[in-house]
């Protein structure tokens, strides 16, 4: 499998350095569906620039980057475009070997449940076969390098491409099982940008489940396990930031990256639903919506950890969804890391019930963006509500996709455990509803 | 002895001559907007006719709407061409407009004819002429019979001219008056002149329109009119010394050249047009005579000897001392101190990563690495 892998690598490097030499680079760069005030290459610049001056880059409210990058970019930035497509591969390679990892766990689960008696007699045709999971680690890796978001987004040089790096060898480093590596990843991602503190949740369940810990709320394991974890991870992230702080000698940092993170002062357009509301809204109702747009990022975790507390990385992929779909300044590049899961759940495909008009409003959706921003800025022949309403609809398209497969996943359980063909107490076929 | 008299005579009465002593110059564009751009053209050229003949910045007043230069129409920023294939920059380094864009009024033209000015306006907004100036008053713009429009929103009427020449005239504001108008219908400006030692000339008749002359394709729009572009040419030609009278200014352009027939007026003026040197008007000739031998003014002094004019020394060219060296400090760009992380950072990063790592793949794997 490595082969082939290779060669996908190369091809997907292949594309980035013609585009990097191209003169679509600069239009890219320049696109707000691309490159957001958190993560834009300009604002790297402009912070090491301002550095050279002798001036603080969180001084003004240009950069909003952690002082990690500030190092890693003030020694590699004549080798940027090099950096960022490493960082893609080694993104690939991550999921390519968590994915190899997390299909060897599924198949020896299914197994057990086999022998176990667990499965209804008749569901023989869901139960999936090593020959057609072969693919799949290929098929992430593939999905997630070749996927047009990801390639734009590595193309503008934007720094969400190092966020998804991290957060990928945070999943490896979960479902390799190491708690320490996975607490010590996922408070670089949390203090790279803040809402990967909801992968909290999951990260625990999975490795909960692999110590073969039940998760009961009564049980002294549990919570001895988890006041590890989460001793881990908080260790990790105090030590991290203060870390930080001795780079700059200052806690500038803590108002500039995660104040903004929070506050959302900054409301240049993106394919996010913040910025409409709040260039519409009063000052005076501002922080409450402020505190109710960013609750609702955190909200989603508990009753989707109630429910698929059996099925930790199903939860982990809608929570990353969740993520990119709800976060402060959405990029392409954030959906590029829960797109190249979908191969992972691909067995769920008989029972999506939307795909064809959820892929056709994402298609169109990421074609009309370009459409309406020119109408808008430079034609002014539209206004803010057209790319809005796109917004929109690519939003809902997102969250119907994510609640589509989550729909296909519970599905397929019930039927596991209940039997393909469902039949009511007076014998006609039974439909499944999602309550 | 009456031949050596009147010889004598004839040369104090060629000396005196024309009985000034400066000149001055109000040069004034009428018009704004791109497409106005030869009028803005016409009125430089004149402009730095007139300086290389030797009138100074001080002793002209130059009302331009000056939005040509730095108009983002211009496809070449911060020049003026007069000629076709932009040849002859108008614009340069040194042009001084002392009213500028929408202070070019009939208010102010007045104003500044009469004299009646604001107490606190600078000297280079003031026409400062006594009765022994020349004063040579170029107009050029869109005209019709009768009327000079100015900046596309009023007219100066030429009733009204004349009466602020006869109010020059009366305040002894000048000694001899040459006026000279581009525009359409530009004879009917000088029509109702009635002071005296005034002369005029215009670019067209009543009823006749002047054109433009030629065309840049690379600007975009016609560069000149037809009659200032042959003054123009005509006024290269003279230099401070020539003795080019004003009968071959009259001739400047036939009609086979200007399209339209240029006009004339001399009856308020009293000395011949023949003997009218260009220079009276267009330079600022100072009457010198250059002589070697010592004059005797008081015959009572005769007794000191004149002396010996004294060898001048070679003495190397003197310059000022460089105070100020703007061009460096313009161009310094600041000094780039570069930023280092501080050891302590990197220490620290570097000694957490090496720990996350040897934690997870454990000491024993060390013996591999070294």
């Amino acid at each position: 499998m490595a082969a082939p892998l290779v060669l996908v690598i190369l091809v997907a490097v292949t594309v980035r350095a013609v585009l990097y030499r191209s003169s679509l680079a600069a239009f890219i760069s320049e696109r707000v569906e691309v490159a957001s005030p958190l993560n834009a290459w300009k604002r790297v610049v402009e912070g090491l620039a301002l550095l050279d001056l002798g001036v603080s880059p969180y001084s003004g409210a240009i950069f909003h980057e952690t002082p990690l990058i500030i190092y890693l970019f003030h020694f590699l930035i004549e080798y940027a475009e090099l950096v960022f497509m490493i960082t893609d591969v080694l993104t690939a390679i991550a999921l390519y070997l968590a994915i190899q990892d997390f299909n060897k766990v599924v198949f020896k689960k299914q197994k057990l449940l086999i022998e176990l008696d667990k499965y209804a007699p008749d569901v023989a045709e869901l139960i999936r076969t090593p020959m057609e999971m072969h693919y799949i680690p290929l098929k992430v890796a593939l999905f997630y390098l070749l996927n047009p978001y990801t390639v734009m987004s590595c193309v503008a040089k934007s720094t969400c491409t190092i966020n998804n790096t991290v957060i990928a060898f945070f999943i490896l480093a979960t479902i390799k099982g190491s708690a320490f590596l996975s607490a010590v990843f996922l408070a670089l991602a949390t203090y790279q940008s803040l809402y990967p503190l909801t992968l909290f949740a999951p990260a625990l369940l999975y490795l909960l489940q692999r110590q073969f810990i039940p998760v009961k709320l009564k049980s002294k394991s549990f919570w001895l396990y988890t006041m590890q974890y989460a001793a881990l991870y908080l260790c990790s992230l105090v030590v991290i930031i203060c870390l930080s702080f001795f780079l700059l000698n200052s806690w500038d940092f803590i108002p500039s990256v995660y104040g903004f993170i929070l506050s959302v002062p900054d409301l240049t357009p993106n394919i996010g639903l913040f910025w409409y509301f709040f260039a519409e809204m009063f000052e005076h109702f501002s922080l409450f919506f402020v505190c109710v747009f960013q609750i609702n990022v955190f909200f989603y975790t508990i009753p989707l950890a109630v429910k698929l507390k059996e099925h930790p990385v199903f939860f982990m992929f809608v929570q990353i969804a969740i993520i990119s779909i709800f976060k402060s300044y959405p990029t392409v590049g954030d959906i590029a890391l829960y797109m190249a899961f979908l191969p992972v759940w691909s067995h769920l495909y008989r029972f999506l019930r939307n795909i064809f008009i959820l892929s056709c409003v994402l298609i169109v959706c990421s074609l009309l963006f370009p459409v309406l921003w020119h109408l808008w800025i430079y034609a002014g022949s539209a206004n803010s509500n057209f790319y809005y309403a796109i917004t929109l609809t690519f939003n809902i398209g997102q969250i119907l996709l994510i609640s589509d497969y989550f729909y296909a996943f519970l599905r397929r359980e019930y039927y596991l455990t209940h039997g393909l063909y469902l039949t009511r107490q007076d014998g006609t076929e039974a439909m499944l509803v999602l309550k | 002895m009456p031949d050596i008299f009147s010889l004598f005579q004839d040369q104090a009465e060629q000396f005196f001559k024309s009985g000034h002593t400066n000149n001055w110059a109000v040069l004034v564009c009428t018009s704004r907007f791109w497409f106005n751009y030869r009028h803005v053209a016409n009125t430089l050229s004149v402009y730095r006719s007139v300086k290389r003949l030797g009138i100074p910045d001080s002793h002209i007043v130059l009302m331009l709407a000056d939005d040509m230069a730095c108009n983002p129409r211009n496809p070449k920023p911060a020049t003026v061409f007069s000629h076709k294939n932009m040849e002859l920059n108008v614009y340069g380094d040194d042009v001084e407009v002392d009213y500028r864009s929408y202070e070019v009024t009939v208010e102010n033209f007045l104003r500044v004819l009469t004299g009646r000015i604001p107490p606190g306006t600078p000297r280079s907004k003031r026409l400062l002429s006594d009765d022994r100036s020349n004063i040579l008053i170029y107009m050029t713009g869109h005209g019709g019979n009768g009327f000079l429009k100015f900046q596309d929103s009023e007219e100066i009427t030429n009733v009204e001219l004349a009466d602020a020449f006869e109010q020059m005239w009366q305040k002894r504001r000048y000694n001899e008056l040459l006026f000279i108008i581009d525009t359409c219908q530009g004879a009917s400006m000088y029509e109702r002149f009635y002071s005296p030692n005034i002369m005029a000339l215009a670019s067209s008749q009543v009823g006749e329109d002047s054109l433009s002359h030629q065309p840049d394709l690379g600007i975009g729009v016609h560069l000149m009119d037809r009659y200032t572009f042959y003054v123009l040419e005509f006024l290269e030609e003279i230099h401070p010394a020539s003795q080019t009278n004003m009968n071959d200014l009259f001739q400047v352009c036939p009609k086979s050249l200007c399209v339209s027939t240029p006009g004339h007026r001399t009856d308020l003026f009293q000395r011949d047009p023949q003997n009218v040197l260009i220079t009276d008007f267009f330079g600022s000739v100072r009457k010198v005579e250059i002589t070697a031998e010592t004059i005797s003014l008081d015959p009572n002094l005769a007794a000191f000897e004149s002396k010996p004019p004294k060898d001048e020394l070679a003495a190397e060219p003197l310059k000022y001392a460089e105070q100020l060296p703007v061009a460096q400090i313009i161009h310094q760009k600041p000094k780039q101190k570069d930023w280092h992380p501080p050891g302590g950072f990197i220490l620290g990063l570097w000694a957490l990563i090496i720990m996350v790592f040897f934690k997870t793949y454990g000491i024993k794997h060390m013996k591999h690495i070294f």
